[in-house]
């Protein structure tokens, strides 16, 4: 009975006698009373190869002191988990724009840019959308006509065609009904379509689905998208001359955000806006008088839109001209003192409370240095404040898209949409072409050169739960 | 000839006659008279005295001429010059040396008329017209007295004149003994005064080196050996061989084993190994060569002629087997604190990168997936322990391990499996036992990738049980062919190199078998070529071409085709001439294979040749524009200028140069290949300006062209962790975010360069690159020409030959060792290596240094010297592992 010596992975086991009469399987339980290798696991290999079960010791010519290597664990085997992961380049193409973390591009028709950039910036209003949804195929109401209807199913369509798609879309139906509706858009100049104003685009869009969109269900014929972009305004009409003074109140869907020689910043632009002067005939002077204008904001939208009045129409070029100032402005903004005084006594309790949970973040983090559970926290409680409480907004905006130009004027040059995601990624639809794009990037696009300049900023109303 | 300042200075220092002496004169008739005007009192004795010789000599009385002979013999020894100026005697004798010559005719024979050709010979060497070598034909018929006597001026002259006297002769076939008399002379002249290049000059010329051993001792041997081993990396054919043959003798003739142990292996002569081995009798030495040989990476059986001793054998062959490699590596990475496994997103760094990477991860890429696995693999190569693959398995049921190897999908979790090969990397124990679990798998992808990787854990390691062919050999005749492969390629990775016959046996049937698939067939031929690599071996070669003659039409013209003729290239890989015999057959395929068939062996025959003609011969291929279809030829020429070029500095930097133009006139499929060859050319080398080269083309238009360059961008900056690299990576991972192809190309880059955490290199020359090693070389080129056709292999279902690096992958450091074989840190300075041939006393070897504790990692160029006396190292160059024995002379200072 010859002993040998066996390797194990770093051991070596010697004086392993082997009873040459009994067949191998003997031997690999001895092995495994030594290692814990199940014998059917065992590799045991001399030089011949392979030790077989079944094979015979005296054809193997074991020698006295030989060293043999055994292989084998008795580790766990590794089988395929249930649920085998599901990869990306399996996934429909619906499912891979998840992955992808932004909607899809659009084709530009043909100086249709601006047309672009607007679709992207309302396409990322969700109320906007899930509005549209709800919007009928065929029960369009009598008040409606018939291209208006057609331009609001156009855009519903687009926007889940944007949805589902991870490739640029090409947005025939709409372009085209849009250019029904509005035929200005269709405007030829040397057999091509005209570049056109973004913000003409925009408030046109918007004016046809607040057509749209009124429900005519319910009982105060109540306008969706008044709701979602709409500001009261409440204004002070006051003649200096003759000390009249009216109080007047209309709502709009956008600010304006009037550039002089004073503004540098998106604030002092809108304060600039909201104070106007006018001529208008004083029945008191019995002769047209100036009035100074001074508008407050007594509603607030959940979507506010700025409009910054870049171009104006210069009459000795007898051109839209373009003015290149810059004006900053700012990611996040409180529009607190442009609210008109009883707004003001609204939303002081919203802000308190957003003053403290911001103060409470901030402590938490300084205490407890996990990060992870403050967000936790914040998400439950936004969770739950939208299924009991009530939503209020608080004055406060973050920014969430920008409609930029670049170029020289309004009728040429080139619009892109730079859009807030929902996981909070800021990507640049430049036509088909989504870019991502950095933070702190988007807030140079506030004009003074030739760099693309922000025309339209949409800020989202930032809410708390009471 | 122009007056001399030296003629002033030793003459009158009257400024006036300065003056007249420096202007210069067309006329030398009328700058002579001049001369003689000016020449100083002593000069002009000098001028006269000699005269007045020359009118003696021709005088009739034969003791007047003797005396008159002797005395001009004296003024022309004793006069010095400096190196610029002409010897006043000789400049004096010029207008009488017709004169003397005509008369020398005139003599009777007599020692007198050998003494004037003594004079004449020397007089010859200013005066004689370029080609009459009349400075031979008097020394040939003069006194043959001591040659040094004249100046060593007088010798070199005569050494060029010999030179084309015996191109002469032996053009006319006549007999040259005279001459080679001489050359004895010549050689032994310069030997003794620190001339050895000269002596080896002449020898060449007058191809009689073996004249050298003779006049070489202990003071200028080793010099004398460095301009041969050198010199012969520029000398054609049969020339070089000879002249290294030389320089063993003379390197075992002074005992100087390691370097003659480095030539033997140069000349891939084991007859010399072996005679290394035998003629040494000290085991510690004998221990040093093993570790040679070792990282040389062939296979070598010791017998008892070269070691009598069991005991002593059984440890010298546990070295060159490379046992210990793993240990020595992993001391290596523990002094340099690198032990922490690093994950992919160690490597990628993303944070950098400032919300240009992509945004939602939610879902995982299968591709990307991949890509972690590769990086991962080559990150933590050889460290054991990673994140992904090799986690404790207590971590969750199954172990987490199971989890990643399942984010894989298909064929992805071959190489999933095969990484952890990878990861466990020569430590043979260890590595089949964490692999061992993956055989019970009942995917057929986990179990070729255990396959895989048992033969990448065996790469460059030989294990006297061969646990690599028992496991890999049942699993060859499987029905899957996936599994199939994966045993096919483990053995070739694990056997690369040691020729062994067993695997030729199981594999040769394979390539005859008429029903095996395409990629079976392929994989064999280049495991095949791998295992037998520049063997030449007739069988193989025989098998592989059958193989290919069989293929059918449709076969041909599958990328994977490709793979065959690569397979018969690397049986000839480095062995020149050999391949004539198989090119010539090959010159019979299909002609959709035949001139590609033949570029690739053509350019394996001559890799790391440095022959400057078939460079020519692979460019020429190149210049033709050919329609598409019939110009896939032109990759593996593109790659064969690089493989021919990358043996010496000189040819790369030409190559280099080269290979730019090709990218500007080139098509399609050129410019695509242009990048994989840079990349071979500068591997683990990271040239500036090719650096600068490969980040253009990586944005280049052409998606090949930038994959291409991509992965060079790995391949040059393999693990060297270079910063500039991996940051123009981490760039390209931003801007090719949405391609995946491409992203993948960036991953398995950037996991090239930070390859074992910095520690490892893919260049396949070693020994301050002298040496190269085959089976290094067979592995990245068979690399570079899956390379060729990205989309079909490596971004296809073929990944797995991105693990054919492993056979070039090798620590790049030097770990001291004391006589226990137990690692010894001691002092090093690691510098730029400096160029010392031709050089004359003891120049210094190493510029820029810096003064480390070994173990030290060596860079591209870097070279090692001790900096203590305590130790003497067994090796004269320092890299990988080296013996020190205590220096017995050393004196602790006080």
């Amino acid at each position: 009975m010859p002993t040998v010596s066996v390797k194990w992975q770093k051991e070596l086991y010697r004086d392993v006698e082997i009873d040459t009469t009994q067949p191998p399987y003997v031997f690999k339980c001895q092995l495994f009373d030594l290692t814990g290798v199940p014998p059917e696991r065992q590799k045991i290999v001399t030089k011949g190869g392979l030790l077989k079960d079944d094979s015979d010791w005296s054809k193997m010519g074991v020698k006295e002191g030989q060293r043999l290597m055994m292989m084998g664990t008795a580790d766990e085997i590794v089988n395929a988990p249930e649920k085998s992961p599901v990869f990306m380049e399996d996934l429909p193409e619906e499912e891979q724009v998840v992955a992808v973390g932004h909607s899809a591009g659009l084709f530009n028709l043909g100086n249709t840019c601006y047309m672009n950039s607007t679709v992207q910036c309302l396409h990322s209003v969700p109320e906007l959308k899930s509005a549209l949804i709800e919007y009928p195929q065929s029960g369009r109401s009598n008040e409606l006509d018939q291209s208006s209807h057609l331009l609001t199913v156009a855009t519903r369509d687009l926007f889940s065609e944007l949805d589902k798609n991870a490739k640029p879309v090409a947005p025939m139906q709409f372009w085209m009904v849009l250019r029904k509706k509005y035929p200005q858009f269709g405007q030829l100049h040397n057999g091509s379509f005209m570049q056109q104003d973004a913000e003409e685009c925009w408030t046109q869009i918007l004016y046809t689905l607040s057509q749209a969109l009124r429900r005519p269900s319910s009982s105060e014929n109540l306008d969706t998208v008044k709701g979602i972009f709409g500001i009261d305004l409440i204004s002070r009409v006051h003649c200096a001359e003759s000390g009249e003074e009216s109080s007047e109140t209309e709502s709009v869907y956008s600010l304006k955000c009037h550039i002089s020689h004073e503004v540098n910043h998106l604030h002092e632009g809108l304060k600039h806006g909201l104070k106007s002067e006018l001529e208008k005939v004083s029945p008191a002077l019995g002769r047209s008088a100036t009035y100074l204008k001074e508008s407050h904001i007594n509603g607030l939208p959940r979507y506010l839109t700025i409009q910054f009045v870049r171009f104006f129409w210069k009459r000795e070029s007898n051109q839209k001209a373009k003015i290149l100032r810059k004006v900053d402005y700012p990611l996040e903004l409180d529009i607190f003192d442009l609210c008109s005084e009883d707004l003001r006594k609204q939303l002081e309790a919203p802000r308190q409370m957003l003053r403290d949970e911001e103060g409470r973040k901030a402590g938490l983090k300084l205490k407890e240095k996990t990060p992870t559970s403050v967000d936790n926290d914040v998400k439950m409680s936004e969770a739950e404040g939208s299924s009991e409480k009530k939503m209020c907004l608080t004055g406060v905006y973050d920014l969430v898209a920008v409609l930029t130009h670049k170029g020289r004027s309004a009728d040429s040059g080139h619009y892109v949409a730079w859009v807030k995601q929902e996981n909070g990624k800021w990507i640049e639809f430049d036509d088909d072409n989504p870019i991502p794009q950095r933070e702190e990037d988007i807030t140079k696009l506030s004009g003074g050169g030739d760099w693309h300049m922000a025309y339209i900023c949409m800020y989202k109303a930032r809410t708390i739960s009471m | 000839m122009e007056p001399e300042p030296n003629n002033n200075a030793s003459g009158s220092g009257n400024p006036k006659e300065e003056a007249t002496l420096k202007v210069p004169s067309k006329d030398p008739k009328k700058k002579d008279d001049k001369k003689d005007e000016d020449l100083s009192e002593e000069d002009l004795a000098l001028k006269q005295q000699l005269e007045l010789y020359v009118e003696r000599v021709q005088d009739a009385d034969q003791g007047l001429q003797k005396v008159a002979l002797e005395s001009m013999r004296q003024e022309i020894r004793t006069s010095t010059s400096s190196m610029t100026s002409v010897p006043k005697p000789l400049k004096f004798l010029r207008p009488h040396y017709g004169t003397l010559k005509s008369f020398y005719e005139t003599m009777p024979d007599s020692d007198l008329k050998k003494l004037l050709a003594d004079i004449l010979s020397v007089l010859a060497l200013t005066m004689s017209a370029e080609g009459d070598r009349e400075s031979l034909k008097y020394r040939l018929l003069g006194s043959e007295g001591d040659i040094g006597s004249w100046g060593h001026e007088y010798v070199r002259n005569l050494a060029g004149e010999i030179a084309q006297e015996y191109a002469k002769r032996v053009n006319e076939e006549a007999t040259v003994d005279d001459l080679i008399e001489l050359v004895e002379q010549i050689v032994a002249f310069h030997m003794k005064h620190n001339a050895e290049p000269e002596a080896v000059d002449l020898l060449m010329e007058v191809e009689f080196l073996d004249l050298l051993v003779k006049h070489v001792d202990k003071a200028n041997y080793k010099r004398t050996c460095l301009y041969l081993t050198s010199s012969a990396r520029y000398l054609p054919g049969p020339d070089d061989m000879s002249v290294l043959d030389i320089a063993y003798t003379i390197y075992t003739k002074f005992e100087e084993f390691p370097s003659a142990l480095q030539i033997a292996l140069y000349l891939d002569n084991m007859q010399h190994v072996k005679q290394v081995f035998t003629s040494c009798p000290d085991l510690l030495r004998k221990k040093q060569f093993c570790y040679i040989l070792a990282r040389q990476g062939i296979s070598f059986e010791l017998d008892e002629e070269m070691c009598a001793d069991d005991d002593d054998r059984e440890a010298l062959q546990e070295i060159i087997n490379n046992t210990k490699l793993s240990e020595g590596y992993l001391t290596l990475a523990r002094d340099i604190e690198v032990m922490e496994p690093k994950s992919p997103e160690d490597i990628y760094k993303a944070h950098l990168l400032d919300g240009r990477a992509s945004a939602g991860a939610s879902v995982d890429s299968a591709r990307q997936n991949l890509a972690a696995t590769f990086v991962n693999a080559f990150v933590n190569a050889g460290f054991g322990q990673d994140k992904l693959m090799t986690v404790p398995s207590e971590a969750a049921s199954g172990g987490s391990s199971g989890n990643w190897l399942f984010k894989n999908k298909e064929h992805g979790k071959a190489s999933a499996a095969a990484s952890l090969g990878m990861i466990l990397l020569w430590d043979v124990d260890a590595g089949l036992a964490q692999i061992d679990k993956y055989f019970h798998s009942n995917d057929n992808h986990v179990i070729a990738g255990a396959l895989l990787g048992v033969g990448v854990v065996n790469c460059g390691i030989k294990n006297d049980c061969d646990p690599a062919l028992a496991l890999l050999a049942d699993y060859l005749d499987k029905e899957d062919s996936s599994i199939r492969i994966g045993a096919i390629t483990g053995l070739g990775l694990a056997y690369a190199g040691t020729q062994n016959e067993q695997i030729r046996d199981k594999l040769s049937p394979i390539l005859g078998d008429p029903k095996a698939p395409l990629d079976v067939i392929a994989f064999t031929a280049i495991a095949l070529g791998l295992v037998y690599v520049g063997s030449c071996n007739e069988d193989v070669a025989q098998a592989i071409i059958f193989a290919l003659m069989d293929r059918s039409e449709a076969d041909l013209g599958e990328p994977l085709t490709r793979l065959l003729p690569l397979g018969l290239g690397l049986l000839y890989l480095g062995k020149q001439d050999s391949v004539e015999a198989t090119a010539e057959v090959s010159k019979t395929f299909n002609e959709k294979i035949r001139k590609y068939c033949d570029m690739t062996l053509l350019s394996c025959a001559y890799a790391g040749t440095g022959n400057v003609l078939k460079v020519q011969h692979f460019l020429g291929q190149c210049a033709q524009h050919l329609e598409k279809g019939s110009e896939t030829f032109q990759g593996p020429a593109v790659l064969g200028i690089a493989m021919v070029a990358m043996a010496e500095e000189l040819g790369l930097d030409m190559a280099i140069r080269s290979l730019e133009h090709l990218l500007q006139y080139g098509e399609q499929n050129i410019r695509k290949a242009v990048p994989l060859a840079l990349g071979l050319l500068c591997i683990s080398n990271p040239k500036v300006h090719v650096m600068d080269t490969l980040s253009r083309l990586s944005h280049d238009a052409d998606t090949e062209v930038a994959m291409a360059a991509v992965i060079s961008l790995g391949l040059i900056g393999a693990g060297t962790n270079n910063a500039r690299i991996a940051g123009m990576l981490r760039n390209l991972s931003s801007y090719y975010y949405k391609e995946a192809s491409l992203l993948f190309c960036v991953r398995i880059a950037q996991g090239f360069v930070h390859m074992g955490k910095g520690l490892l290199t893919l260049a396949p020359y070693h020994s301050e690159r002298f040496l190269l090693s085959p089976t290094a070389l067979a592995g990245l080129v068979v690399l570079l020409h899956a390379c060729l056709d990205m989309k079909a292999i490596i971004l296809g279902k073929y990944h797995y030959v991105l693990y054919f690096v492993v056979l070039a992958m090798q620590p790049r450091m030097l770990l001291t060792v004391d006589e226990n074989l137990k690692p010894l840190s001691v002092p090093v300075r690691v510098g730029q290596a400096v160029d010392v041939v031709g050089q004359a006393g003891r120049p210094k070897t190493i510029t820029g240094f810096q003064t480390h504790s070994t173990p030290v990692l060596l860079a591209a160029g870097d070279r090692a010297e001790l900096a203590t006396e305590k130790y003497i190292p067994l090796s004269p160059i320092l890299e990988g592992f080296v013996i020190l024995k205590e220096n017995p002379d050393y004196r602790e200072e006080a």
